[in-house]
């Protein structure tokens, strides 16, 4: 993206008062109890096991830890994982928008 | 993805992936489209998931390009089991046969019916039918086109004007119109037309035979009005013969007249009938009147046009008491004569015309009005008497 796109881009989810997510394709969680992850833009699954599961972002990355995990589904933009999730760490590249 | 709708029905395996680069096999399904579900790691770099059976062959070259292997663990839904199923000979026999069967009972005709006929038995057009190709049990495909059919045996029924016939799935229908045909005329011997009592002529009319009296001519009870034989030959006589004919009537008719009269008072009773079997809902208890009339009500419960042989049965006990109703010797006597006339229109036929009516005499006795009336009734004369050959002596 352009300087000036992502500038725009920027006036306008502040003006609009636009969600991010879509705008930007940032992720988005959704954490239902420990049980079930939603995880939305996603860039990829770097690394899955029973304890650990690590996502690339649009930047940085995701990692979720728990046991017994599970996919239950995967498509281009979303993963779903369920389970017994006990942390989530969020790296960002502490890049702005 | 989650589990699709009807997998069951389409099929779904289980797999397990061992070896290679698995999260860049999980990434590549997702780009691809290939929808998997439930993807469980498991020790030692192996991982299992499920997917369609469709999607199962567009897996292999991804397999391939991640260097992952495959081994099917567990295969789910509709299209193994028929796989397997039919693994079994004589099973898939029976299947088979089953399905022919009802493929083979569906294309016989089981019932053969007949509408819309009243004169000509059914037998008959079903024996007709039957000549024609049309019976129960016979093949759907032998019959002939249903156009030709329907035309086959209206020739060759007699009396009918269409036939229409038609096939609703394993039931063959035969609608018959059936030909009015002319009155048949009964067969009549020879006769005379005489007169039925004394009379004088006022018209006659004579269709066949000759007739042997004019207008204002005076019969005697017997004679001949219209002679069957003529011209040396004996026909069977017709025509219309009316007369004027006295009848004396004596009539009596009472002062004091009874009736039945309702006063009002009821009581209703309901039941619940089934059948023949009614059950008594409502209403109990002793009917309080000495005399009684009773009108009952069934309202049938129906279902479309059908009467059902269960529902309400309503039924009203009226109070019902005499009273006496005196009339003058006026009113007496009309109704004396009234009900004299109606007798007179009962016993000559309800074309008779009174002409006259005299009263001879009248008195006023025990409550009573005696009368004697005669009347003068123009009416129908002639009866038919067959004329009897003379068997030579």
């Amino acid at each position: 993206m352009s300087r000036i796109a992502r500038k725009f881009r920027k006036w306008t989810v502040d003006a609009l008062d636009l969600p991010g997510d879509l705008v930007f394709e940032l992720p988005r969680l959704t954490l239902i109890g420990g049980k079930q992850l939603l995880i939305e833009n996603h860039r990829g699954v770097l690394h899955f096991s029973e304890e650990r599961l690590s996502l690339a972002l649009s930047e940085g990355g995701l990692e979720v830890t728990g046991k017994d995990l599970v996919i239950k589904t995967i498509v281009p933009q979303e993963v779903m994982v369920e389970g017994y999730i006990s942390e989530i760490k969020y790296r960002g590249t502490g890049e702005k928008p | 993805m989650k589990e699709p709708a009807f997998s069951f029905l389409r099929g779904s395996v289980t797999v397990v992936i061992r070896g290679g680069d698995l999260e860049q096999l999980i990434n590549r399904l997702g780009e691809q489209g290939i929808g998997v579900w439930e993807i469980k790691p498991l020790p030692d770099r192996r991982m299992e998931l499920s997917l369609m059976v469709g999607d199962f062959f567009a897996l292999r070259p991804l397999l391939k390009q991640t260097s992952c292997r495959v081994h099917v663990k567990k295969r789910r839904g509709f299209p193994f089991l028929l796989s397997r199923l039919l693994q079994r000979k004589w099973f898939a026999v029976g299947l088979l046969l089953f399905f022919l069967m009802i493929a083979a009972m569906s294309s016989l005709v089981w019932d053969v019916e007949v509408e819309g006929n009243v004169k000509i038995p059914t037998e008959d057009i079903k024996l007709a039918a039957k000549q024609e190709g049309l019976f129960p049990f016979q093949w759907k495909f032998k019959l002939s086109e249903q156009d030709k059919l329907s035309k086959n045996l209206a020739r060759k029924l007699e009396g009918v004007s269409w036939v229409g016939v038609t096939i609703h799935g394993t039931k063959a229908t035969i609608e018959v119109v059936e030909a009015t045909k002319p009155k048949e005329q009964k067969l009549a011997s020879p006769r005379n037309l005489i007169s039925k009592s004394d009379a004088v002529i006022t018209y006659i009319y004579a269709e066949r035979g000759y007739p042997q009296v004019t207008k204002n001519d005076r019969v005697k009870k017997g004679t001949i009005l219209i002679s069957g034989v003529q011209g040396g030959r004996s026909v069977v006589s017709k025509g219309e013969v009316k007369g004027l004919v006295w009848h004396e009537y004596e009539i009596e008719a009472p002062l004091v007249k009874k009736e039945n009269v309702l006063t009002g008072d009821k009581k209703k009773k309901g039941y619940l009938y089934f059948g023949n079997t009614a059950i008594q809902i409502t209403g109990y208890g002793s009917v309080r009147f000495e005399q009684t009339v009773t009108y009952t009500e069934t309202d049938p419960l129906t279902w479309r046009k059908w009467k059902l042989p269960i529902g309400w049965m309503s039924e009203a006990v009226m109070e019902k008491t005499q009273i006496e109703v005196s009339q003058t010797p006026q009113q007496a006597k009309n109704s004396g004569l009234a009900q004299a006339r109606r007798d007179i229109l009962a016993k000559n036929g309800a074309d008779s015309v009174i002409k006259e009516e005299k009263i001879l005499h009248e008195k006023t006795e025990n409550g009573k009005v005696y009368m004697k009336v005669l009347f003068e009734v123009e009416q129908n004369i002639a009866e038919e008497v067959p004329i009897v050959q003379d068997q030579g002596e």
